[in-house]
């Protein structure tokens, strides 16, 4: 039984070329782990550097209403101290924001313009990387060169009113135009406007409210704070919310 | 009694002993846990901002380094799925994967217990989504399940069909 078994291992040790016929482990091992990182490192530097490029194009300007990059732009500037702050994020190309406005829309820009809140909007854009197209960035420089002639509301509003039902579809460049005017920006303030946009005279400020909010750990639209604490969108109806305002108001 | 024993296995036990019977356990546990990560990896790798969004949702790592990790992490995940299911170097790709694998249970675990609603953004997407659609439980018993994988392949990373055994015969 002994000799068989030292007999058989025999003839496969025979019959198995030995490792002159094959490859060296160590030179095959050392290949792969050096294409391996060589992958990986440069991978993350070309995506690093695309994202550089990004947040670094177009102008550096602050919209009005914005105190600072990466701050929200505050709607209505004039409303006084004791009244909350509504912080929205949104995404021109978000359905559930759409969902938002359009259920609480009139509330909100009533509240604003009666200086019941302080409305500040946070226009996120990351769905471009989502959907792959840059609809979110446009709208949101749009909307922002939109704030400078006083009309960033009414296009918030305007941009959701004609939002496709297809997300991804996305928005052209004379769609934007169409919403601002349809906001009420026109003649010199047209002329403005359309310097200010095909400049993207606000995109480095769009890039750090993006990178803000991540940093906020807000990374889904829509999301509202009231005073800082997330409201609670499922249930929410006109009154419990117009109630959740007025316990906030000091 | 070896299941090397040149006797002729009688029996189930015997043959569902044998090594060639483990060879072929050893080639699922390869494939499974090697496609899974190949498909996880191309699923992110053209898309490395949304990738690193969803290690950011996570909030555990340093912002800038969540990042980079984001960055990468598709890419590693493409090279350990491809050594995996050509059966190349299969117990060290094994045994990072079950290290990753580990480092996803944790931060999944930790998402969970800090109440933080997201996707694991395991196949793409990720970020925070409504409480109602977690799914922590699920995505931790598939990633213990593949870590189990790792773990057989750590131990026997002799396997049916490996590109290893052909290549450094």
């Amino acid at each position: 039984m002994a000799s068989k078994t030292s007999d058989r291992r025999a003839k496969i040790e025979a019959a198995t070329p030995k490792s002159r016929g094959g490859a060296n482990r160590i030179v095959v091992a050392t290949v792969v782990a050096v294409l391996a990182i060589a992958a990986i490192v440069g991978g993350v530097i070309i995506a690093d550097q695309n994202r550089q490029a990004e947040v670094s194009k177009g102008g550096s300007s602050l919209p009005k209403g914005a105190s600072a990059m990466g701050a929200g732009l505050v709607a209505n500037t004039s409303a006084p101290a004791n009244v909350p702050t509504l912080d929205i994020w949104a995404d021109f190309q978000c359905p559930a924001c759409k969902q938002f406005e359009d259920a609480f829309g009139d509330q909100v820009n009533e509240m604003a313009q009666n200086n019941q809140i302080r409305l500040r909007v946070h226009m996120l854009s990351f769905l471009d990387k989502n959907l792959g197209n840059d609809s979110s960035n446009r709208s949101a420089n749009a909307g922002f060169c939109a704030a400078d002639q006083d009309a960033f509301l009414p296009f918030f509003r305007g941009i959701y009113a004609i939002q496709p039902a297809q997300e991804g579809t996305g928005y052209t460049d004379a769609q934007l135009q169409q919403v601002a005017q349809a906001s009420g920006i026109n003649g010199a303030g047209l002329d403005r406007w359309k310097k200010c946009y095909d400049a993207r005279e606000h995109n480095q400020y769009v890039e750090s409210v993006q990178t803000q909010s991540a940093k906020d750990g807000v990374n889904s639209t829509p999301t509202i704070k009231l005073d800082g604490k997330p409201l609670q969108l499922q249930g929410l109806t006109p009154q419990t919310f117009a109630d959740q305002v007025k316990a906030a108001t000091k | 009694m070896s299941v090397l024993s040149d006797q002729p296995q009688v029996g189930e036990r015997g043959r569902l002993r044998s090594p060639r019977t483990l060879d072929v356990v050893g080639l699922l546990a390869r494939l499974a846990l090697g496609g899974v990560m190949l498909a996880a990896g191309l699923l992110k790798v053209a898309k490395p901002d949304v990738s690193a969004r969803a290690v950011q949702a996570y909030q555990l790592l340093p912002f800038d380094l969540a990042t980079y990790v984001g960055y990468g992490l598709p890419i590693l995940e493409i090279l350990l799925g491809a050594l995996l299911v050509l059966g190349l170097f299969t117990r060290t790709a094994a045994a990072v994967a079950g290290v990753l694998l580990v480092a996803f249970i944790i931060g999944i675990a930790s998402a969970w217990a800090r109440g933080i609603s997201i996707d694991c953004g395991c196949f793409g997407q990720g970020g925070t989504i409504d409480p109602s659609q977690t799914r922590y439980l699920e995505e931790i018993l598939r990633d213990v399940g593949l870590v189990l994988c790792a773990a057989w392949l750590v131990t026997r990373p002799r396997t049916a069909y490996s590109l290893e055994r052909t290549l450094f015969a």
